[in-house]
Formats: structure tokens, C-alpha cells, sequence
């Protein structure tokens, strides 16, 4: 289940998440939640597919803005990574990445559906 | 204290603003953070934000700015909010994780900076408060020193600028600039107010382009007359014909401009402005040279001026100002009989010899001594009337003149009722002559002192009359007892081919209004003998006599004036 504890356990920063929700549980796990099904992540998962950096660095710049205000760590993180990585056109095993944004999604969607 | 005042200050409404994020959680979490304070307007795309902007800038107090939207890039809405003037003065807080884009756009015109992800909300909320408050401070000092019609700095806050740019440029050669629109008050009664708006918005507009881009400084003084302070250039009948722009079919901006340039920084600045203005009046009557610089001989006059403002009350004291009379006859009977006398003044100077009154009366009338010089010769001619009374055994009426500027003066009807009290003068023997340009200039105010006048006595003659922009409505309605036809009206009747007939018509249109009519400046036997068989009922000039001081006066009354 979606909790605040769970998502701590998780890695989530969540005081400082729910911080930005001005401590409103509610409203801040309807938002984890809105944001963990987000069709960015597919946009992100065919572009990286496809080795369209761009279309990638446009879909993981977009997920970072609110993974970074919920403070979802464990994901923000390397899709903060990713997006950098883009900007500067380096190379990089991307699909690594992807798969490690994935499956930290996966464990956080898993929440949402226990 | 600070925070009192800002609370105060926000106690005036809530503001409102529009946030612009595409991402719906993060737009989310702003409304969150927001809505208590601000009423807030969200837009998802770039396009909805300038929809918005368009329809409800007027209403908002600031943006907030997403920088990476679906449709347009954020970077481009700031350049068209900043480019367009009904939203450029909209302040706008961009929202990015971005460092890279924070130059751009701080050059764009963005004021502030909220990162991604967001600080808390307590730091969000004083950035908007702050910005707001800036910005909205900036607007009333922006109300306070513009001009309302033109956004041209206001006369006071022109001059301060003007000394701050002197600052920002100690040595540099620095120009004072004066224009002035021709005939602008004939613009506004021919095309309407509307239209002379425009015209000063227009000037206003080429004014700012020309000169705002070297630093220069741009002012509406009053209401057709504009101000520059700029680094020197060599420009000016460039400018000047930028301004004369044509309006529509047929009206084309006329204007004049008076330059001084490299100023002297030790003078004050709107003395430096006064020479502007000496050399903008210099081709004021010229059609082809439009614009005239301050110069030496300017100079001269300037240093001449100023020294006879100087020593004024030293002649006041010392009695310099000295009154002659010129007589005026009466030439309804067969012989003429003297009517009465002029008062008219003449300076003595010690160094400079004998002023015409044509120099220092409009030098005294700019700044106000011709209260006091006036009170002087109505004194004097008080004092005469009296005199001559006891010497010549006869009253001889004087008439005085009374400026524009006495007219203003609330105690004046006291004091010349004092001052003929005390000299044992009955009134209609001081009679006082008001110059007809002194009616179309605040008319209501002086109608009301002159009839007061009258009302106390005093027998009123409206002076030079064909000068100014006569109206024949305007004697039907004012206040007076008699006409005087200026000496320049008399001369253009009789000049070349003699042509009475305007002449006519006045005096018997005075005649009909049960005015009387004095003709001044008669150097002829032809032009007394016409004036008369016209009907005019008073004559003065070198036909009789030229203007005598009182003795010389008082010899020509005992000499060659018979008693009525």
C-alpha cells in the first residue's frame, strides 16, 4: 500500500516532498501516485529504445521537474542522471540507466497496487 | 517597521498571478503553495499563457514562467512579453533547474529566479511578494515622475535627472535642448484635443527615439514645450525634422528648437534650460531657420538682463525709474482739449543711461517685480495728479498700466484704493489701462478683478487693442469703459494705401457697445483729422506731444492746453 512510511523505507525524502505538499498526506501520495504513472516513463523507454536523445532528453527533463518536487529519490536520482547525461550529449549505456529508472518505478508502483 | 509596511500595502487586494508549467504535478503543488495568498490563473501551454496575457494582463501582478513547455520555448514567451509594451512591464519570476538559462533569460527582463525542484514555500512566496512590491513601487514612482499623457519624465523629476546625468558624465560636452511646437494651442482649437494628444505623443515618441539611445533625457515642461539634456551632437535640425512629421492630409507639426550647447556646469540646470528657451525664441518668428543656438550675443543679453534684474530696488530706492506723461486729447469738439495722460515709466541708469521700458517691463513681468514697479508709478502718478491739481488748478486724469501679473494679486483693488485715498485722488481720475492679451489668459479670473474694479470706481481701458488675437465678441463681453486701438492697428490703417475701414468698424462697434475709443501712436495731422471724422473720441501721439516728464508736462498744459 502507497504509504509515507513505505515510500520512506523506499528512499523517498519524503519530509521534504511532503513539505512542498504543506505537509498534506492526502494530497501528496494522490500525487506520488499520479506521477509513478506518468506516460513520460514510456515516452523515455521507446526513445532510449529507438536512440532518440532527444525525444529522451525531452521525456526524462520532464519527469525529473516532478519527481524532483515529490522528492522520489530513489528515482529522481538517476533520472536526473539521465537527463544531464542528454543535455551534455555524452555517450552512455542509457539503456542501463533506463532499466535502473524502471525498476525503481517498478518497486514504487508495487506500492501503489499492494 | 519594514513588515508593517508591507503588510500594509497588501492589505490593498489580493494580486493575482499566472503560473505557466505544463507538468500537472508540479502545477499542482504551485496552486498549493499559492492560493492562499494569490488568486491564481494557471496555463498549461505557452500559447494559453499569451491568450491569457492578451486578455487579463491588465489584472495580473506577476508570471511565473516554465521554461520547457510543449509548444512554445519559455525563453521565447519572455522575449515576447518584454517586446510588447501593454505586457512589458509585467514582472516575471522564470521557474527552471537550468543554471545555463538564467543569463538569458535576466537579460531578457526576467526579475527573479524560483528553482526546480521547488524551495519551500515560505521562500516561494517571499520571492513573489518581493518582486511584486518592487515592481509595484517602481510603477509609482514611474506615475510619479512621468508625464501621464506622454511617459516623458515631468519637469521635477526631469531636472533631477538631468543632475544625475551630469554624474554619470563629468566631462563630457552635454547639450540643453529646448523644443516648442508652433501654434499648438491653434491645433487644439482646429483638430481638437484628441488630435493635439496625439501630436505631443508623436513628438514625444521621435523625441525619445533620437535621443534616448545616447543617453539623452527627454521631458514634457508644459503643454507643448519639450525638454533634452544629452551628450553633445551635431544632429539637432535632423531631429528637428523628424518631429515635423505631416498628420494625416493636411496638417504638418511645426516646431522650433533651441539648443545651448556644452553647458556651463556651473550655472544651475533650468537656468541652462532658460537658454535653450532664449535660443528657441530667437527663430520664433522665422520659417526657415528652425532651429537657433545659443550664442555670444545671447550671452551679452542674458549678462544684461540679469544685471538690470540686480539693481532694481537699488532704482527703486534712488528713484531712477522716472514717469513721463504723454497727454491724450479729447477731439470730439472743434479744437482738441486734453483728456487726460499716460503714465508711462522710463530707467534712468546711472551707467547704462536711459532703459526703454520695451526691455525691462517684460523682464519684470517674467519674474514678478512689476508688482513693485507698478506700485511705484501708480504712486508717482497718485502723487501727480495731486500736484498738479494744486499747481495748475485743474484735475488732469492719468492712466496707468496694470500688468497681467498685478491682476493675479488678490489685494490689488486695496491697494490702489489706498493708493489714491492717500493722494486725495478720486478714482475716475486714475484711470487704469489692462492690456488686451491680458483677457484671453485665465480669462474668468481677471473678468472677475476687472469688474470689481469697475464695480469700485475705477474707469477701465482695455490697451492694445489689434494686437493680440482680438476678438470682437470678446469687448461685447468684458468689462471695460473704453477702447485704445494700438499705435501698430493705427499705422497698418494708414500705411502704404490708406485703408480706414477695420478702423471703422471697431469704432463703431465700440461706439454701439457705449465704449469710448482712444487711438494711440496719431503722428499726423491726416491720421488725428481721419480718427476723428471716424468717430474715435480720444487721440494720443507725436502729433500732440511726445511723452514729457511731469515738469515738461506741467509746462505744455500751462503753454498749449486751453480748459475744456
Amino acid at each position: 500500500m502507497l504509504t509515507i512510511d513505505a515510500l520512506r523505507r523506499l528512499g523517498a525524502n519524503t519530509e521534504e516532498g511532503l513539505g512542498r505538499c504543506l505537509n498534506n498526506e492526502a494530497f501528496y501520495l494522490r500525487l506520488v501516485n499520479m506521477s509513478l504513472h506518468d506516460a513520460g516513463f514510456d515516452k523515455l523507454a521507446a526513445a532510449v529504445e529507438s536512440g532518440d536523445r532527444k525525444a529522451a532528453f525531452e521525456a526524462a527533463h520532464a519527469l525529473k521537474g516532478s519527481l524532483g518536487n515529490l522528492a522520489l529519490t530513489p528515482i529522481y536520482t538517476p533520472v536526473a542522471e539521465l537527463t544531464e547525461l542528454l543535455r551534455g550529449g555524452q555517450d552512455a549505456d542509457y539503456k542501463a540507466m533506463l532499466e535502473t529508472i524502471l525498476l525503481q518505478r517498478g518497486a514504487l508502483l508495487a506500492l501503489c497496487e499492494g | 517597521m519594514l513588515d508593517g509596511y508591507q503588510e500594509a500595502k497588501f492589505d490593498h487586494g489580493r494580486r493575482r498571478i499566472l503560473a505557466v508549467e505544463d507538468d500537472l504535478i508540479n502545477r499542482e503543488i504551485l496552486s498549493l503553495m499559492l492560493r492562499d495568498t494569490y488568486d491564481v490563473l494557471t496555463a498549461e501551454t505557452g500559447r494559453q499563457a499569451l491568450e491569457l496575457l492578451e486578455k487579463d494582463c491588465g489584472t495580473l501582478s506577476l508570471m511565473l514562467l516554465d521554461l520547457n513547455l510543449p509548444d512554445l520555448k519559455g525563453i521565447d514567451i519572455l522575449r515576447r512579453i518584454k517586446g510588447n509594451a501593454l505586457t512589458a512591464r509585467l514582472p516575471v519570476i522564470v521557474m527552471t533547474a537550468d543554471q545555463d538559462a538564467e543569463v538569458e533569460c535576466l537579460t531578457l527582463g526576467a526579475t527573479d529566479f524560483i528553482s526546480k525542484p521547488y524551495p519551500k514555500q515560505e521562500i516561494v512566496l517571499a520571492r513573489i511578494r518581493r518582486t511584486i512590491e518592487l515592481f509595484e513601487d517602481r510603477d509609482l514612482i514611474r506615475r510619479t515622475e512621468r508625464d501621464q499623457l506622454t511617459g516623458l519624465y515631468n519637469r521635477e523629476f526631469f531636472y533631477r535627472y538631468a543632475a544625475q546625468h551630469d554624474e554619470y558624465h563629468p566631462e563630457e560636452p552635454t547639450d540643453a535642448i529646448m523644443l516648442d511646437i508652433n501654434h499648438f494651442h491653434m491645433i487644439n482649437e482646429r483638430y481638437g484635443r484628441d488630435f493635439g494628444d496625439r501630436v505631443l505623443k508623436l513628438v514625444a515618441e521621435k523625441l525619445l527615439a533620437k535621443v534616448g539611445d545616447s543617453d539623452g533625457i527627454v521631458c514634457r515642461r508644459e503643454d507643448d514645450t519639450f525638454l533634452i539634456y544629452c551628450l553633445h551632437r551635431s544632429d539637432y535640425r535632423q531631429i528637428l525634422d523628424g518631429v515635423c512629421m505631416q498628420m494625416g492630409t493636411d496638417y504638418q507639426i511645426r516646431a522650433r528648437m533651441g539648443v545651448y550647447q556644452d553647458v556651463d556646469r556651473s550655472i544651475e540646470m533650468e537656468r541652462r534650460f532658460d537658454r535653450a528657451k532664449q535660443a528657441a525664441d530667437s527663430v520664433k518668428n522665422s520659417y526657415s531657420q528652425s532651429v537657433g543656438f545659443y550664442d555670444d550675443a545671447m550671452h551679452e543679453k542674458e549678462l544684461f538682463m540679469e544685471q538690470l534684474l540686480e539693481d532694481f530696488h537699488t532704482a527703486i530706492r534712488e528713484k531712477q525709474f522716472t514717469v513721463y506723461y504723454q497727454p491724450k486729447f479729447d477731439v470730439r469738439p472743434e479744437e482738441p482739449v486734453l483728456n487726460s495722460a499716460e503714465a508711462l515709466v522710463r530707467w534712468r541708469h546711472p551707467r547704462l543711461g536711459l532703459i526703454s521700458p520695451g526691455v525691462f517691463i517684460p523682464l519684470f513681468e517674467q519674474n514678478g517685480l512689476i508688482r513693485e514697479l507698478d506700485s511705484y508709478v501708480w504712486r508717482e502718478a497718485a502723487a501727480q495728479i495731486r500736484a498738479w491739481e494744486e499747481r495748475l488748478g485743474r484735475r488732469i486724469p492719468v492712466s496707468v498700466n496694470v500688468s497681467r501679473i498685478d491682476l493675479n494679486d488678490p489685494p490689488l483693488l486695496k491697494m490702489l484704493e489706498k493708493i489714491v485715498d492717500e493722494a486725495g485722488v478720486g478714482r475716475e481720475s486714475f484711470l487704469l489701462e489692462i492690456t488686451e492679451s491680458a483677457y484671453t489668459e485665465n480669462a474668468e479670473q481677471i473678468i472677475s478683478v476687472v469688474r470689481s474694479l469697475r464695480k469700485n470706481g475705477f474707469f477701465i481701458e482695455m490697451d492694445d487693442f489689434g494686437t493680440g488675437y482680438s476678438s470682437l465678441n470678446m469687448i461685447a463681453t468684458l468689462p471695460i469703459d473704453a477702447l485704445k486701438l494700438d499705435m501698430q492697428f493705427i499705422r497698418t490703417a494708414f500705411r502704404d494705401r490708406k485703408d480706414t475701414r477695420l478702423l471703422e468698424t471697431v469704432i463703431r462697434l465700440a461706439q454701439s457697445l457705449g465704449l469710448s475709443t482712444v487711438a494711440e501712436g496719431v503722428e499726423t495731422a491726416e491720421q488725428m483729422l481721419t480718427l476723428k471724422a471716424l468717430g474715435c473720441d480720444v487721440v494720443q501721439g507725436y502729433y500732440f506731444s511726445k511723452p514729457l516728464p511731469a515738469e515738461e508736462f506741467e509746462t505744455f498744459v500751462r503753454e498749449k492746453c486751453r480748459r475744456p
